[in-house]
């Protein structure tokens, strides 16, 4: 057998549609990840002892273990205690959660980084606790971890392509259902390969643009 | 509904949780070896002089890195027996993640390279150092320390994305558990045990790289003393006493 472009060209339109699944995921995974890292960050900085504790087994727990097990655990365990969820919604909780826990801890490094001579103004203005954070240091902070922010929405959509294990019909599912009715699983899933090579590209050039952009602001 | 845990089963399927562990961490160690080296290498070729070797290095990194470990794996399992290779499939998932690290280290190993203040060979060599002195004593010192806590970082990924070969059937920690429990349909036992074994297997690797630092004396966190007020905000943890 040889390489045929022609056959992967043919398949790239059904490949673009599944893509589409890969996509609406990750934009809600992102989505609830920086909603959760925000919060997360918030909540330790009142440093309310077993809360921190318990923030910090988690951290250990998701940092420490790989996320195909932490997919695996809300897919197989969590029904065996009586919670029954979809793959898709196991799957984008257990990928929301762990990048929830990454962006927290992004959060932290760049926290330090801020003045603070600002949270002395702010309070000398008598500020209320919750606009110092809404007013003075999430913009700033927003703004220091956006490369970070960009890298960690490539590797969610990455993530995605691993709940096609748990059965979500994405990309890679896809590609596995095409190739098994052809016999030709090295096209299909160099076609999955450059789906995912796309949308990745995208999001870095995009993200490069917006850091670009930011910057002038800055100056 | 079943809540009660059921020790037996890790007892009696302790032997594969174990022979999965091993698996893991052989193929974590050679997999860590093959993408160090083509990791370095790809780092020379990008630093090379002329634009053709940069923009090869630069794909490699690029590509590797925009691509899910999954369908990396995948497309060499696959595509090897297209060529007319067959190989077994623990090889193949080793030298996939490899591959897929090599990316990540080559990057790591550059900004490593690149950090070094200019001259440092140099001077070394016009105080009366040999080339190998001064690369020893010099510049491998002043690279170890760049380079050691973004690599740790990057093996302990490689570690925790080498249960993807499980979906090659490569019997490795998490493929023994995914048997288990399809012999068990004792989901919780299983992911409990498999959970706490890449804990510990990370942990360990953690601790090892972290004793390592010292000794290279990578730079502490700051100890910047902060007041009162803006650590309330901008501290996630209470600070110790020393």
């Amino acid at each position: 057998m040889s390489f045929q472009f022609a056959y992967l060209a043919g398949l790239m339109p059904n490949l673009a549609v599944a893509a589409l699944v890969n996509l609406r995921l990750s934009a809600m995974i992102i989505v609830l990840a920086l909603i959760g890292g925000t919060a997360l960050t918030i909540l330790r900085s009142l440093k309310i002892r077993p809360v921190n504790a318990l923030i910090a087994f988690l951290i250990s727990f998701i940092r420490g273990t790989p996320l195909l097990i932490q997919i695996f655990l809300f897919y197989y365990v969590l029904p065996a205690i009586g919670l029954d969820l979809s793959p898709t919604v196991a799957g984008v909780a257990a990928i929301a959660l762990n990048s929830s826990i990454f962006i927290s801890e992004t959060m932290r490094g760049a926290l330090i980084t801020l003045d603070p001579g600002q949270i002395e103004a702010a309070t000398a203005l008598s500020l209320p606790r919750h606009l110092v954070w809404a007013k003075v240091i999430l913009p700033q902070l927003f703004r220091r971890v956006l490369p970070v922010l960009v890298n960690e929405a490539t590797i969610v959509v990455k993530g995605t392509a691993l709940l096609s294990v748990i059965t979500v019909v994405d990309v890679l599912r896809t590609a596995q259902q095409i190739a098994s009715a052809s016999y030709r699983p090295f096209e299909t899933l160099i076609g999955a390969a450059l789906v995912f090579l796309a949308i990745n590209l995208t999001i870095s050039l995009l993200g490069r643009r917006i850091e670009g952009r930011f910057a002038v602001q800055r100056a | 509904m079943r809540m009660a845990f059921d020790p037996t089963i890790l007892v009696q399927y302790w032997p594969l949780f174990l022979q999965g562990a091993w698996l893991t961490i052989q193929v974590s160690v050679q997999a860590f070896l093959l993408g160090y080296t083509l990791g370095i290498a790809v780092a020379l070729l990008g630093l090379m002089p002329g634009r053709l070797p940069r923009l090869a290095a630069t794909s490699y990194v690029e590509v590797l890195r925009a691509i899910p470990f999954i369908i990396i794996l995948f497309v060499i399992y696959y595509g090897l027996p297209f060529s007319g290779l067959r190989l077994p499939a623990p090889l193949v998932g080793t030298v996939a993640l490899g591959l897929f690290a090599s990316a990540y280290y080559a990057e790591i190993v550059r900004a490593g390279i690149l950090a070094l203040p200019r001259g440092q060979f140099e001077s070394a060599r016009a105080i009366g150092m040999s080339p190998l002195q001064a690369m020893r004593h010099i510049v491998g010192p002043q690279v170890a320390r760049a380079i050691v806590p973004p690599s740790t970082n990057m093996t302990l990924t490689m570690i925790k994305e080498s249960a993807v070969l499980s979906s090659i059937t490569v019997p490795e920690l998490t493929y023994q558990g995914l048997v288990v429990q399809g012999n068990t349909f004792a989901p919780f036992e299983v992911f409990a045990a498999v959970t706490l074994i890449y804990w510990g297997i990370t942990i360990a690797v953690a601790g090892a790289a972290r004793r390592l630092e010292r000794r290279l004396g990578v730079a502490q966190a700051r100890g910047v003393s902060r007041n009162r007020l803006a650590a309330s905000y901008l501290l996630l943890e209470r600070e110790r006493a020393r």
